[in-house]
């Protein structure tokens, strides 16, 4: 008795069918479950809160009145992170290196990471001021690496997305996904060698 | 390998301050809410931009124009181009313009004809050659260069209009 039943989340197929006849609540239920993944990537590709937004926005809003065109060959989320890749490297290629760095704040946790403690406390005894420094050393060297490496990179040592996962995003092949993912960590193993230190 | 495994740790540990990087608070509330009213507003208006008209309408140009605008070297290659085809075009109109005259004297004998011709042969002759139009029995005719414009006057879609012949001649008394 104590067990209250909670009510079940609805299937993404079935919220994907109620979008595609005009549902816009379902459409918003839909939005709900994956906007923080694709603002996070789209914010970490371009590190720029505003920029982020928007496209984020327009991704959502463009695989809307694309809806009718998904065959359900992929999950709507792979879907629908295609769109918001593509957009994003799109906006990338036309703004290309003039880039304004508009970070998010860090939270809380940031300063009680053991890692990361570990990592600023060396560089400066002000603990704040150093992964405030780090951060934006990171954000840097992260636009300085190509699209589709910083994506493989985001989407893998950021957001935890397995290779298979990010071969479908991208629309290549998974040892392409694995190669890309070499050559970026090696390069920004290159521009941020003040903060690794030999074992 | 090992060793590079080992340092790409330490960039991975990095990359971990980047997943406490966070929207301001409250950010994700609104976010869908915002979503959803911007496709209301666009399903009420409809397209809006030019560039989503033509999204809608033509994607292979909308396609083109994105491809131009990435590529402002591509821009430039087609503006010299254009620029190129219009010089093309003066010159050889240019060349045209140059050759005419001598069509005009090719055809001087003709115009002396038309202007004793109440059927002018040469519609042309006539128009170019002033004298031809004052000589010319019957102005009205003469002075419409505008039949020109579709082909011969004597053609069969074109029948010229019936003119009583009335030749002076210096010999005759009348």
């Amino acid at each position: 008795m104590s067990e209250s039943a909670a009510p079940a989340a609805p299937l993404e197929g079935d919220l994907v069918q109620k979008a595609r006849h005009g549902d816009l609540s379902a459409y918003d239920e839909l939005v709900k479950r994956y906007q923080q993944r694709i603002y996070a990537t789209l914010y970490h590709m371009t590190a720029n809160h505003e920029d982020a937004n928007d496209l984020a926005q327009e991704s959502f809003i463009k695989a809307y009145q694309a809806l009718k065109s998904f065959k359900g060959g992929s999950s709507f989320y792979t879907w629908i992170y295609r769109i918001a890749v593509n957009k994003t490297i799109n906006f990338l290629k036309q703004r290309k290196h003039k880039y304004h760095l508009s970070l998010n704040d860090l939270d809380f946790n940031a300063e009680h990471d053991p890692d990361l403690v570990a990592l600023v406390s060396d560089k400066t005894p002000l603990r704040d001021a150093g992964l405030a420094e780090l951060q934006k050393k990171l954000n840097e060297a992260l636009l300085k690496l190509s699209e589709p490496h910083r994506m493989v990179v985001v989407l893998h040592d950021v957001q935890g997305v397995p290779h298979e996962e990010i071969a479908e995003i991208m629309g290549c092949n998974i040892g392409t996904v694995r190669s890309r993912l070499f050559y970026a960590r090696q390069e920004m193993q290159g521009h941020l060698a003040e903060y690794i230190k030999p074992t | 390998m090992n060793n590079s495994e080992q340092a790409f740790e330490a960039v991975k540990r990095l990359l971990k301050l980047k997943r406490h990087e966070v929207p301001p608070p409250g950010y994700f509330h609104q976010f869908s809410a915002s979503v959803i009213s911007r496709i209301r507003a666009g399903e009420a208006t409809g397209p809006q931009t030019f560039s989503e008209r033509l999204q809608l309408t033509a994607p292979w140009l909308a396609k083109l124009m994105h491809l131009l605008e990435i590529k402002p070297g591509l821009v430039g290659a087609c503006a010299t181009g254009l620029c190129l085809l219009l010089v093309l075009g003066a010159v050889v109109t240019e060349q045209t313009d140059v050759a005419s005259p001598d069509l005009l004297t090719a055809n001087g004998s003709a115009t002396t004809t038309a202007s004793l011709s109440p059927n002018i042969a040469s519609p042309l002759a006539a128009v170019g050659e002033p004298s031809g139009i004052v000589a010319d029995p019957n102005p009205v005719t003469s002075l419409q260069p505008v039949a020109t414009l579709f082909g011969q006057p004597n053609s069969p879609l074109f029948p010229a209009p019936a003119q009583p012949a009335s030749f002076t001649s210096p010999g005759s008394g009348n």
